[in-house]
């Protein structure tokens, strides 16, 4: 029966119903990721739209992806190959919808429970639906976020091709153990629900588009659309020079052995059109959950590394689409058991800091030769805390925030100030949103004035300090990064600032506890306060050419003080009139020259 | 009894005036440094024209780019901000999240051109706390003063007041309020409680933010308008189009803005959707080309569509206020042409305005614009601007050209000027992609309307990028939006903060809900009976916006009739899980619904303007509307001899075929090679590929 006649491959289709498609495609992923972050309820989902939806071809392709958060962005193909692996009954039937998060098969890690639906067009299957949520809780060893763990067993369910519903029917069994083993069960089981309704959305558009233009064609424009990626992928990698290019860099520690730094090495190995991400020298797998799934994580983040630096959506005027295209002629490679490629049963949950400083590194390597399109060192890092604790009714409350960075100095711009980078795009919840339905309140959410940015002729972002109060006791857990080194500028610009958290509460006024970047399952009292410091990034240029007005508006918007812009950047500012002593400010910078 | 619509642009100001005599149409200059005198000379003109008194005109409506032009220009008023202790970057930090997911070279637009400067953004002590409201830190009102001291020596009077839940109490911000009109007697001031009284901190300090950039201009604006019109001896009413498509009163517009910044480009998009229903197109993309900007919007089906407030962006800063769907960028006939340092060829987003204007105008603009390779190019006859009212110097064009563009790029003139035209159309067919393509709209089932003085000269070219069927030009296409201005209906909204758990709530929860309602229906019925509307022709619809308990967007559901009860609740409940299910294709019919915001619309229809039919063609030759043939340069390159038409002279169904140019007084069309414009019953015009 399913033996039809299959679409001739070699049609050609015309640019405008390319573009239409195209427009139709992206049209599509927008609209399942727009349902599934409207229709959720976890603010992780709805607010800080950490997620990923898309459509998929029969061999796992990337149709589209919605603009929803790079690290979900190309991870899904992964999971379907996971799914493949591990499908129950081993076949898709119509109706059928899977859970999958195994990080041993393709998945980015496990709080990212994806939702696939199988696409059939005329009794046969063309492809798939899905999309990828971050939920908050999903039974891990602690609530929210885990780090310091033993394996792989502690991070909470594993779902490996596990049908909720098969042929439309609901499993009802797998529903049931789902809604006993979460402390957020009521949202985790609306948020699946939300993800089910999006991907079944994603089905039907995506059936409405084959019945409108044709199989052929669709499927036609599809591949055309990846070659076309791929083609101006090949042709940037081409423009610059062969050659091996590395950088290094140093992680705190993996959340347990507090006295071993982890090392991050990468090596970049351009020839001709195509490019080798080589981590080998990088640490190995660590005994905590501080490690990378490969396939889910490592790749799709040196990936989107690339994607930032040759295909800058920004100042291109040409927009490449996403899908599989752009990947092919990139290799990543990294030992199996190191840090970037762990074996079973290793935990992999919190993998996020070395997937950003990788890219942060990736972007330093080409330094030496693409100085107009890199930027300084980035806070690279994230801060991902999870608050939670008992309300008095014996339920749990958790809330997952994601706390900004900054950016480097560019060759032609600042760096962004408290910004999500690199691999991280999320929005920031609400304060007023997050006070109203947790006992927590925001006693501070501000730019960083503690330290400045690194100086340059283009300073670098200014991180974020925020100051989070748990009203009841409550448990932490935080990953974050960067506490020892700092943000690196580049050709004269200084470095930036490392980040640093600490605990304190108002009724012990003078006690400042200093933390670790990452730590778990933390009891606190009520009214103790977590304060993240993001790093600042690094500067790009010499500061002694940064135009001295800059420096005053720096110095009156309070970015840095009248003191460090006299140091780093040998311009005297009056404070008073607002002004620039400018004799005095040539004869400090003339100074400065002769001393450098 | 008569009533006009004006439009004002950053270049001409457009008019319509309708009486008992019929329909008619005008266009002045528009005065840059006060818009408002353009407008009463151009309201004393169209009077004139008509033969009618000034006081005869019973209604003035008007949409205004003032607003807009402030934000896409950076130029609005240096604002202070007093904001809570601990949040002074509210403003700077957004949501965090950058425009790009894949660039390392973008801009962040809150930040590289903030609403307001931080060092103009005072934190002060003062604390509210959720859920309640409760106060738990006075306002520290010295603070206050020793900010108002500090905006006073830097010669601010624009302030925004933006707390921490004041969407909860919004005491501190009133009472601070009355501090700075203390210290800053005559101060413009926002509180963002009172522009978006909505929890969610960034969007609600942006709103109020926004409202006090714009603000000082635009209530100055509107103010001065209203009272020279007096002077002039109008008496009518004036009203100004908002950016939803209604129409409110120009006090209201003062203290609010920031729901007029739309209001130029609403005009257009509700005057080209009544052009489409008039030629029988109901799939159109209308393109409404100024001198300073373009205005994109898809109107599938007929139907203009407003977008949400939650997607609601003015020059990257989120506004919570509703609006028409539709974009705008810095592309029109005065987008100036220039090269940039490193040589790269721009054409706008900066324009000549009218003054000094292109260079064409003669009035010291010496740097070439769209207008001027027009110009060059044959397609703008320089003695035949509106009508010949305004002389054009071709001269000046071809030399501001030939000295900016063409000799330092080494092109000929007429290279450089077609040039011009290529990058301003490629620039305005991405837009029209944005709005379209790229939300699955395939453009071949669509027309492109063209229309401002010069969309005509555009819209084949713009039909061809896109691949449109064909292209409707506008009765009058100058006047387009002016015209729409007189085809919408008065519409007020009004809402109020009133978070409610509907399947828990309580006696004393209905009295609150219903209490909302009744001022809510009080306020929008004070505003229809100050326009005269009986009461039985005014409408007002409640709706409650709501969500599941935890959810963080809300639709909207039905409210019953009469006051809510324990008995009719369910009459909002489930017209809410309906529309969850309509618009998610899900929804979670056992879960707990939350009412967020109570919202009244209150409208009344108005006299439509009616468009006269025009003959229909005798059979005769087209020859009768023929000025002069002239040449004209086309996209290919070709030079060809090509006549000139009186537009008002053609009968509905003659053709013209190109190469050919339509003249009326207050727009050029043009009719390439290959192309055939056929006339239509009210005068306007389908232009389509020959044989198509």
């Amino acid at each position: 029966m399913n033996q039809m006649t299959r679409p001739a491959p070699a049609t050609t289709v015309d640019p405008i119903t390319l573009q239409v498609i195209r427009g139709s495609f992206e049209t599509i992923a927008e609209e399942m990721g727009h349902v599934l972050y409207r229709m959720s309820f976890s603010s992780i989902i709805r607010e800080s739209q950490d997620l990923g939806a898309g459509l998929f071809d029969a061999h796992f392709n990337t149709l589209c992806e919605s603009e929803s958060t790079p690290m979900h962005i190309g991870s899904i193909p992964g999971y379907l190959r996971g799914i493949a692996e591990t499908l129950e009954d081993d076949e898709w039937y119509e109706d059928d919808v899977v859970v999958h998060n195994h990080p041993y098969h393709g998945a980015s890690h496990t709080p990212d429970l994806a939702i696939v639906v199988p696409v059939f067009f005329q009794g046969r299957l063309v492809g798939f639906a899905g999309n990828t949520a971050h939920h908050v809780d999903i039974g891990a060893a602690t609530p929210g976020l885990i780090i310091d763990v033993p394996d792989v067993f502690a991070e909470g369910m594993l779902f490996a091709g596990t049908k909720l519903y098969r042929k439309g029917q609901p499993n009802n069994a797998m529903w049931n153990y789902i809604r006993r083993n979460s402390r957020a069960a009521q949202q985790l089981v609306a948020d699946i629900e939300a993800q089910v309704a999006s991907a079944r959305l994603g089905a039907k558009r995506f059936v409405e588009l084959l019945e409108k233009y044709g199989e052929d064609i669709v499927f036609a424009a599809a591949n055309q659309l990846m070659d076309y990626s791929e083609r101006m992928t090949r042709q940037r990698i081409s423009e610059i020079p062969d050659g091996d290019y590395t950088a290094e860099g140093w992680l705190d520690d993996d959340g347990r052995n507090r006295d071993k730094r982890l090392k991050v090495k990468v090596t970049v190995r351009v020839r001709g059109d195509e490019v080798e991400v080589d981590l080998t020298g990088s640490a190995d797998q660590t005994p905590t959950a501080y490690n990378v799934p490969f396939e889910g994580s490592t790749k799709v983040a040196a990936y989107a590394g690339f994607r930032k630096l040759l295909l800058d959506s920004a100042v291109s005027d040409i927009r490449v689409p996403s899908n599989e295209g752009s990947f092919r002629p990139i290799k990543v490679t990294a030992p199996l058991g190191s840090i970037f490629n762990p074996k079973a049963p290793a935990s992999a949950e919190a993998r996020f800091t070395q997937c950003n400083r990788m890219i942060d590194l990736i972007i330093r390597a080409l330094a030496p030769v693409m100085p107009e399109q890199v930027i300084a060192g980035s806070s690279a890092s994230i801060s991902f805390a999870a608050y939670s604790g008992v309300r008095p009714s014996g339920d749990y409350w958790v809330f997952l925030e994601v706390n900004e960075g900054a950016y480097g100095g560019r060759p032609r711009s600042d760096g962004p100030d408290s910004i999500d980078n690199l691999m991280a795009n999320t929005r920031n919840n609400p304060l007023e949103d997050l006070a109203m339905h947790i006992p927590m309140i925001c006693d501070r959410y501000e730019l960083r004035d503690d330290v400045p940015p690194g100086a340059g002729e283009f300073r670098g972002g200014i991180g974020v300090v925020k100051a989070q109060r748990v009203l009841t006791p409550a448990f932490i857990t935080h990953e974050s990064e960067r506490h020892t080194e700092a943000p690196w500028g580049i050709f004269g610009g200084s470095d930036g600032a490392v980040g640093k958290c600490t605990l304190t509460n108002p009724g012990h006024p003078g006690e400042e506890k200093e933390m670790y970047s990452k730590f778990s399952g933390l009891a606190v009292d009520a009214d103790d306060v977590m304060t993240y410091y993001s790093p600042n990034g690094g500067g790009y240029g010499d500061p002694l050419n940064r135009p001295a007005l800059k420096v005053l508006e720096d110095v009156l918007d309070g970015y840095y003080s009248a003191q460090h812009a006299k140091e780093a950047y040998g311009v005297v500012v009056d404070l008073e009139a607002e002004t620039v002593d400018m004799a005095a400010t040539e004869k400090r910078r003339h100074a400065m020259r002769q001393i450098s | 009894m008569a009533r006009i619509g004006v439009d004002v642009g950053g270049t001409n100001t457009d008019l319509v005036l309708e009486c008992t005599k019929g329909v008619f149409y005008h266009k002045v200059p528009t005065t840059l440094k006060n818009q408002s005198i353009g407008v009463v000379e151009g309201v004393q003109g169209i009077c004139r024209k008509a033969g009618i008194d000034t006081t005869d005109v019973e209604m003035i409506v008007h949409g205004t780019t003032t607003a807009t032009n402030i934000t896409i220009e950076h130029n609005g008023s240096e604002c202070g901000m007093i904001t809570t202790h601990g949040f002074r970057d509210i403003l700077h930090i957004g949501r965090h999240k950058r425009p790009y997911n894949f660039s390392l070279h973008f801009d962040v637009p809150w930040q590289s051109q903030p609403l307001v400067k931080r060092r103009n953004r005072i934190a002060v002590r003062e604390r509210i706390l959720p859920p309640t409201g409760e106060i738990v830190e006075p306002l520290d009102e010295q603070a206050v003063r020793e900010a108002c001291a500090l905006f006073r020596k830097r010669g601010i009077n624009s302030i925004v007041i933006g707390f921490m839940f004041a969407f909860l109490n919004d005491a501190h911000e009133r009472r601070a309020k009355e501090i700075v009109l203390e210290e800053l007697p005559g101060a413009y001031v926002t509180l963002s409680s009172e522009v978006a009284n909505v929890m969610r901190e960034y969007e609600r300090f942006s709103t109020a933010a926004m409202n006090s950039y714009v603000g000082p201009k635009t209530a100055f604006y509107l103010r001065d308008l209203d009272s020279r019109l007096r002077e002039a001896g109008v008496t009518s009413k004036l009203r100004i189009m908002q950016s939803n498509g209604g129409v409110s009163t120009v006090d209201a517009c003062a203290k609010r803005p920031v729901r007029i910044l739309m209001s130029g480009p609403a005009g257009g998009v509700i005057g080209g959707a009544s052009e489409g229903e008039m030629a029988g197109v109901p799939n159109i993309i209308t393109v409404d080309i100024g001198g300073t900007s373009a205005d994109i919007s898809t109107i599938p089906g007929g139907v203009v569509k407003i977008m949400n407030p939650r997607d609601t962006y003015v020059s990257g800063h989120p506004v919570l206020t509703p609006m028409i769907d539709l974009v705008t960028i810095g592309a029109g006939g005065g987008s100036v042409a220039y090269l940039d340092e490193a040589g790269a060829f721009h054409v706008g987003p900066r324009s000549a305005g009218s003054e000094p204007g292109p260079a064409c105008y003669g009035r010291g603009g010496t740097e070439p614009t769209v207008t001027d390779a027009q110009i060059v190019l044959g397609r703008l006859d320089p003695d035949m601007a509106l009508g010949g009212d305004l002389k054009l110097d071709a001269a000046l064009s071809h030399k501001a050209i030939e000295e900016k563009i063409a000799k330092p790029l080494g092109m000929t003139v007429k290279e450089a000027a077609l040039g011009v035209l290529k990058i301003i159309n490629s620039n305005m067919a991405l837009a029209i992609r944005s709005n379209s393509v790229a939300r699955g709209i395939d453009p071949r089932e669509f027309s492109i309307m063209p229309f401002g003085g010069a969309g005509p000269l555009h819209g084949v070219a713009l039909a061809e990028a896109m691949a449109c069927r064909d292209v409707i030009v506008p009765v009058a296409p100058g006047i387009t939006a002016a015209v729409g201005l007189l085809k919408t209906d008065l519409q007020y909204e009004y809402t109020e903060a009133v978070i409610v758990e509907l399947m828990k709530a309580g006696p004393a929860e209905f009295a609150r809900i219903n209490a909302a309602v009744a001022t809510l229906q009080g306020r929008v019925q004070a505003e229809l009976d100050n326009d005269d509307i009986p009461r039985d022709q005014q409408r007002i619809t409640v709706v409650a916006e709501c969500r599941y308990h935890g959810q963080g967007f809300e639709l909207r559901a039905a409210m019953p009739d009469g006051p809510v009860t324990d008995a009719n609740r369910h009459v909002i409940t489930d017209s809410f899980h309906d529309q969850h299910q309509l618009d998610y294709g899900y929804s979670y019919r056992t879960a707990e619904v939350e009412l967020i915001t109570i919202r009244a619309i209150g409208s009344a229809s108005v006299r439509r303007i009616e468009i006269p039919t025009i003959a229909a063609t005798d059979g005769s030759s087209i020859d009768r509307a023929l000025m002069f043939v002239r040449t004209t340069t086309f996209d290919d390159g070709r030079t060809l001899e090509t006549p000139r038409y009186d537009r008002t002279k053609l009968l509905a169904g003659d053709r013209v075929p190109g190469p050919a140019i339509l003249h009326q007084h207050n727009a050029t069309t043009l009719v390439p090679p290959g192309w055939v414009a056929e006339t239509l019953d009210y005068g306007n015009t389908r232009i389509h590929r020959i044989g198509a």
